[in-house]
């Protein structure tokens, strides 16, 4: 389909998948050489910035993140901004204040989150690429819901000028598409230092020498809690991968089961502070009562337009943070960081990557997600988290199908700094992978 | 989590609850921090920092300059005489 046939069709498609929170109005890419969207905590001169929150309801940011204005740079054309959980906090993209993506393989079923709306534009439109943002599996989990490509960098090797926090010390912005040339294309161009993030001054150059993984590491604790079809697609996957002549071996990582509680309070540790900063003043459209007590200013418009989890998440890291519980919570995590970040490089001393599914099921229904608890969903996260923690560049690789259709992904891990083995290993696969597109009716 | 500490930690966080709300939080966040426990029995490591990467040595000299209009960033909040305009301290 070419460029204008989807700006055109734009608004009819969104109407559908609702993967859109803004879009543009232009239905003429001009001399665009390519056209891309970006998740909705990006901020964007020309577009509304929400992060799928209502607090943030008519924000129109005076500048561009970092990321958006290379692509720009580029030639590229953003069309639109990405629905998602709020602020990132969720697993589905349903805990938003905004509009929920639905999974372009079932309009019954959920996106994955947080960068649900980025995995659906990169599913639905052809020669696509969206950019989204990972703070604990907010890429690989919709890119794996979705059946799409999808690769978290090293943490710092893209700026984070411009994106609006969740957790400082995990955000990762990156890069989903339905084709795997994509992610080393435009990684490369959204990659390197920015003076507006010092947590990008300090990466090495990103390689392009097309190494190709010869042995990776399977482990054990990652093939636990597995639903039969998503056990089956992998073990499929593994064969798959011995017969392209590269070597698999099981291994222990023992660390992986403490990733899952140590993430949360790091995330919403940092979360509870990131979120301070919205009271109904310097961000969005001032709602409040300004003959109010600033107190109760504050807590009137955070208590209106902070959603559920949103809510739950500001608490519970306010919670660990708090004096009398930091030793537990929140210091205890992040020596639990450095045992998960240690634990990978003896592992990775042996071996080029690590790889387990990226999610344990497919995209549930949304009546599903209805009934579960908060802890439901967290501990979906068991197998994205890990990589997220240890800030080491992961990939989602479309891998099989279950039996209603939808897709199942794997989650490549690879050293910090490491991209390119991540990259030619999608190359790789794509080759002789069937990929099964969405039927798209506008 | 009882609802006495849920209430002192949503004060704390600016957050007002309903009776409803102050029910599920307690609930949900007593079944969360229960499975945290988990945590107690990790190892733990003698080095560890604020970022899974080292980062050190990156800060640039501090140059005054103007890199967004003051006026773009007024342009969205309620202003009096380029004031922003708040709520009353006290």
């Amino acid at each position: 389909m070419s460029m204008k046939r989807i700006m055109e069709s734009l608004g009819t498609v969104n109407s559908k998948y609702q993967m859109f929170h803004a879009m543009t109005e232009d239905t003429d890419p001009g001399d665009a050489k390519f056209l891309f969207s970006a998740k909705d905590n990006l901020t964007s001169k020309d577009m509304e910035t929400c992060a799928g929150s209502r607090i943030l309801e008519g924000y129109f940011p005076a500048f561009d993140a970092t990321a958006i204005a290379r692509m720009r740079e580029a030639g590229g054309k953003l069309i639109g901004k990405t629905n998602m959980d709020e602020f990132g906090f969720g697993t589905f993209s349903t805990n938003s204040g905004l509009e929920i993506p639905r999974n372009p393989y079932d309009l019954e079923r959920a996106c994955g989150g947080s960068s649900g709306g980025s995995a659906c534009a990169a599913a639905v439109f052809e020669d696509h690429v969206s950019l989204g943002v990972s703070t604990g599996g907010s890429i690989c989990c919709p890119a794996s819901f979705c059946g799409v490509y999808g690769i978290a960098p090293t943490y710092g090797r893209v700026s984070r000028y411009g994106l609006i926090d969740y957790g400082n010390s995990l955000d990762k912005i990156g890069v989903m598409s339905s084709k795997a040339g994509d992610l080393r294309k435009y990684m490369g161009m959204i990659a390197g230092r920015d003076e507006k993030d010092p947590t990008s001054c300090v990466q090495p150059e990103m390689r392009n020498d097309h190494r190709k993984i010869g042995s990776i590491a399977v482990p054990r604790e990652g093939t636990e809690g597995l639903s039969k079809d998503v056990a089956k697609a992998f073990a499929d996957a593994l064969d798959e991968l011995r017969r392209m002549g590269i070597d698999v071996e099981e291994v222990d990582m023992p660390s992986l089961k403490y990733a899952m509680p140590a993430y949360y309070v790091l995330a919403t540790s940092e979360a509870s502070t990131n979120l301070a900063r919205y009271v109904g003043m310097r961000y969005g459209r001032p709602q409040g009562d300004l003959s109010l007590k600033f107190d109760d200013y504050f807590s009137s418009i955070r208590s209106e337009y902070f959603g559920d989890e949103a809510k739950r998440r500001i608490l519970l890291g306010t919670f660990t943070r708090m004096v009398g519980y930091r030793d537990r919570y929140y210091s205890k995590a992040r020596k639990v960081r450095q045992v998960v970040i240690d634990d990978y490089k003896r592992v990775l001393e042996d071996h080029d990557a690590v790889l387990a599914p990226t999610m344990p099921f497919t995209a549930p229904r949304f009546d599903e997600i209805s009934g579960m608890s908060a802890l439901d969903s967290y501990k979906a996260d068991y197998l994205t988290v890990p990589a997220n923690i240890a800030g080491t560049p992961h990939m989602n690789v479309p891998c099989g199908y279950d039996g209603n259709g939808m897709p199942i992904g794997m989650q490549f891990v690879a050293d910090h700094w490491n991209e390119d083995l991540l990259f030619t290993m999608a190359e790789e696969w794509e080759k002789d992978f069937e990929m099964r597109r969405p039927e798209v009716v506008a | 989590m009882d609802r006495e500490t849920v209430e002192r930690v949503a004060r704390t966080a600016h957050i007002k609850l309903t009776e409803d709300e102050l029910e599920k939080y307690s609930r949900d966040l007593g079944e969360i921090l229960t499975y945290f426990e988990l945590l107690d029995e990790a190892p733990g490591c003698e080095r560890y920092g604020v970022n899974p990467i080292e980062v050190a040595d990156v800060l640039r000299d501090d140059v005054p300059r103007m890199d967004i209009d003051a006026d773009l960033l007024l342009k969205d909040m309620e202003t009096y005489d380029r004031y922003v305009r708040g709520p009353r301290l006290s």
